[in-house]
């Protein structure tokens, strides 16, 4: 993985300086909270319901296990003994003392990590394929792109004061793993006849009150011309997004207003400005970053079948182990090798994406042991080990399963992804938790999870859909109504390559009715699915109206005509 | 008059007696006489606008305006007294043609904020530099706070008038606060390509 030179180290630590004096000034009360509140968000310090909230950025979703190590340190220190792996490749700590937060930036700092830019009006921590790299359907491995945007972003002066935050995403890979189209800019990655790296470019896409696909509006860049062509887009933005009404400020509503033809041609008027500048990147600072992401020591191995690796296992254990095998691993490239993802989803004792301290040391631990020391931190909020050895499987699997790593849901039903929520979160209409582990605790049934196959549910707490409802086959969004939590049921929304925003089925329900109305959705699926169909498929064959009358009828606490749209 | 801070490029960053008065005509004093005061003074850029459009006509908009086309006025240009500022609606490209053609006798540039958030200020200063090759001062006015300095100096900010409340110490510390940068600006290239082989 990448590690820093002088000049990435030098930044990091003169940042951390530069906030701790700010955080001084705060606590000297020379500098009010109005005006420092943009300052700490630039640094991912959020002030929620209980505290102060931090968010460390986890660059593309690639960690060390030193530098995991140093999260679980933070949490035991500084925190209660716990992180939460966020749906966008970042770690929040929910307990966290101001006074505190320079000190814990510089732990992050002695470790290579950061806070920069978690939050606030600027381009946020960069996201990707958790399995680049090791993917077997991977055109270009995106890491070196990556942490050259993650440079060319970090502390731009242009750009801190955006009229809203600004998401991008970047796919290497034939499946796209990174839900490009949901983000402000996504990047699709290809190469051209000659073997050059060439990027097709997506603006406009996001959640939140307005949900909307990215359109294309520019294909086979050279990746060369990424910061001249990034920096284009984000001047357009900058000037003319909305800043008048925070709901309208993202750029998906400026690319809606001016039409993605006109906002194309604003976007080659600005790259006149950079062109053929050495604002692009050179051939060597692609050398510079790229040399950090090799291939580790890979021995050569023969590929093991199912059943080879099934004979790992002694009889006893040989069922839960198939079934693990199933779910939480993903093939590799190289002969011999596995992706496992560990779950972070238990049903029900812990929030989606928790993870305790002394399972973040286990997780270190078993990186160090089987996956080169590095592992991955996915946008469902789980966790990967990307080169785990065959043959080692099965021991892996018993050393994970201590610390309670290896619940066989990734992609069923329960691996459901959920936002903090009102617990936590001051932006929160309702809570997204106990909704979460209502659910899992109602399906904490494997035969009947596994039956129902993949599928996804995912569980936002407001409009700003942190939990990604829109694009959940099932999402859930929590409402506020007359002070009371209500919440918003949507099918058929989809990422991933034929990524689509799911239909409100109608009015929404108590958090109590939850687990029925799924309940209820999950058995219209069962008695209508053809042979082998997925949940998606169905919902998109027979469409909404079968699971609206199996919900409705019986709902009698519904009220009538509240669409909350 | 402000606390002003100057920092040229390739220069120090220093405090600075301001000498520049920046004339804001409030709502209520559209429309009537407004007098320009003597002295080194910072115009809306919408006067100038207006006045070259009027001049086209012959027909000066208002008294205010009127004041533009006066002899005297000219040999304030000349003498180098006299400035224009844009608000976070000018648009400066769309005006390209006539700042270009203007840009030779105005003395000074300044932007406003009219609240430290609003960033658009920090994409009119890199334009001007970059598109517009503007090379004298370019002083950002406003709601202009010591912790966005920094930033505003590598776009393209020389001058900076800070607001009353800020701290002239705090200020001039924000330009030494980092030594390295990830990307090109008006002041320097990214750090990352000195160290290339």
């Amino acid at each position: 993985m990448y590690q820093y030179d002088v000049i990435d180290q030098q930044l990091v630590d003169e940042r951390v300086h530069q906030f701790k004096s700010q955080v001084q000034r705060r606590l000297a009360d020379e500098l009010a909270e109005e005006e420092f509140r943009p300052l700490r968000l630039q640094n991912g310090l959020y002030l929620q319901r209980h505290a102060y909230m931090l968010r460390v950025a986890i660059p593309y979703g690639v960690l060390s296990s030193k530098q995991l190590r140093m999260l679980a340190q933070i949490s035991a220190q500084y925190d209660r003994g716990y992180g939460h792996f966020t749906t966008r490749q970042n770690i929040q700590f929910n307990w966290i003392n101001l006074e505190d937060s320079p000190a814990i930036l510089a732990d992050l700092a002695s470790v290579q990590m950061h806070a920069i830019q978690t939050s606030g009006n600027v381009v946020r921590n960069i996201t990707s394929d958790p399995f680049a790299g090791v993917a077997h359907d991977e055109e270009v491995d995106p890491r070196p792109i990556c942490e050259l945007l993650r440079q060319w972003s970090t502390l731009h002066p242009e750009f801190a004061f955006l009229p809203r935050k600004f998401k991008i995403a970047i796919n290497g890979a034939k499946e796209d793993r990174a839900v490009i189209l949901a983000h402000d800019v996504g990047l699709q990655l290809k190469k051209n006849a000659l073997g050059e790296v060439t990027v097709d470019i997506f603006v406009g896409g996001g959640m939140g009150r307005t949900p909307i696909l990215g359109v294309c509006i520019q294909t086979d860049l050279p990746w060369r011309q990424l910061p001249s062509y990034l920096s284009a887009i984000l001047r357009v933005y900058n000037r003319f997004g909305r800043r008048d009404n925070i709901y309208k400020a993202r750029i998906k509503i400026l690319v809606k207003a001016l039409g993605p033809e006109e906002f194309t041609r604003q976007v080659q008027a600005q790259l006149l400005d950079w062109k053929d500048s050495s604002e692009n990147f050179v051939p060597a600072e692609w050398e510079r970053v790229a040399k950090h992401f090799t291939a580790p020591a890979y021995e050569r191995y023969t590929e093991m079948d199912t059943t080879a690796l099934l004979d790992l296992a002694p009889a006893n254990e040989q069922k839960a182990f198939a079934r693990w095998m199933s779910r939480n691993t993903k093939p590799h490239k190289v002969p011999g090798y596995i992706n496992v993802i560990l779950s972070l989803k238990p049903h029900g004792t812990a929030a989606p994406g928790d993870a305790s301290t002394a399972q973040m040391h286990t997780i270190a631990q078993l990186a160090d042991d089987y996956s080169f020391g590095e592992l991955r931190v996915t946008h469902e909020q789980n966790i990967v080990l990307t080169d785990v050895v065959q043959t080692r499987l099965f021991e892996l699997y018993q050393a994970a399963k201590v610390a309670n790593l290896v619940i066989p849901n990734i992609g069923l039903l329960t691996d459901l992804i959920a936002c903090p929520g009102g617990d936590f979160c001051s932006l929160a209409n309702a809570k997204s938790l106990p909704i979460a582990s209502a659910i899992q605790e109602r399906f904490d049934n494997l035969d009947y999870l596994f039956d129902l196959g993949d599928l996804s549910l995912n569980i936002s707490g407001c409009i700003n859909s942190c939990g990604h409802h829109h694009v959940g086959n099932i999402g859930i969004l929590g409402v506020d109504k007359d002070g009371s939590e209500w919440y918003q049921v949507t099918l058929g929304g989809a990422q991933g390559n034929f990524a689509s925003i799911g239909k409100v089925i109608g009015p929404s329900f108590g958090a109590d009715q939850m687990p029925q109305v799924i309940a209820d959705v999950m058995d219209v699926y069962v008695e209508e699915r053809e042979p082998s169909e997925l949940f998606i498929d169905t919902v998109n064959r027979i469409g909404l109206e079968p699971f609206k009358k199996r919900v409705y009828p019986l709902k009698s606490v519904v009220q009538k005509g509240d669409h909350h749209a | 008059m402000r606390n002003l801070i100057t920092f040229p490029k390739g220069g120090k960053a220093s405090q600075t007696i301001n000498d520049w008065q920046v004339i804001r005509p409030s709502a209520e004093q559209e429309g009537s006489l407004l007098a320009i005061p003597l002295g080194r003074v910072i115009l809306p850029f919408g006067w100038w606008l207006s006045e070259q459009s009027a001049q086209a006509s012959s027909q000066p908009r208002s008294e205010t305006l009127a004041q533009l086309f006066t002899p005297a006025f000219a040999k304030r240009m000349e003498r180098g007294e006299i400035g224009i500022w844009f608000g976070v609606d000018d648009d400066v490209q769309q005006h390209a043609e006539l700042i270009q053609a203007s840009a030779a006798q105005w003395a000074i540039i300044a932007i406003d904020f009219p609240i430290f958030r609003d960033g658009r200020g920090f994409s009119t200063a890199a334009i001007l530099r970059q598109r517009f090759q503007w090379e004298r001062e370019l002083r950002a006015i406003g709601d202009v706070l010591v912790d966005q300095l920094s930033q505003m100096a590598r776009v393209g900010f020389d001058a900076f008038e800070l607001r009353e409340d800020q701290s002239i110490t705090q200020g001039l510390a924000q330009f030494s606060l980092y030594h390295v940068h990830l990307q090109n600006d008006w002041r320097s290239q990214r750090s990352q390509l000195g160290a290339l082989p």
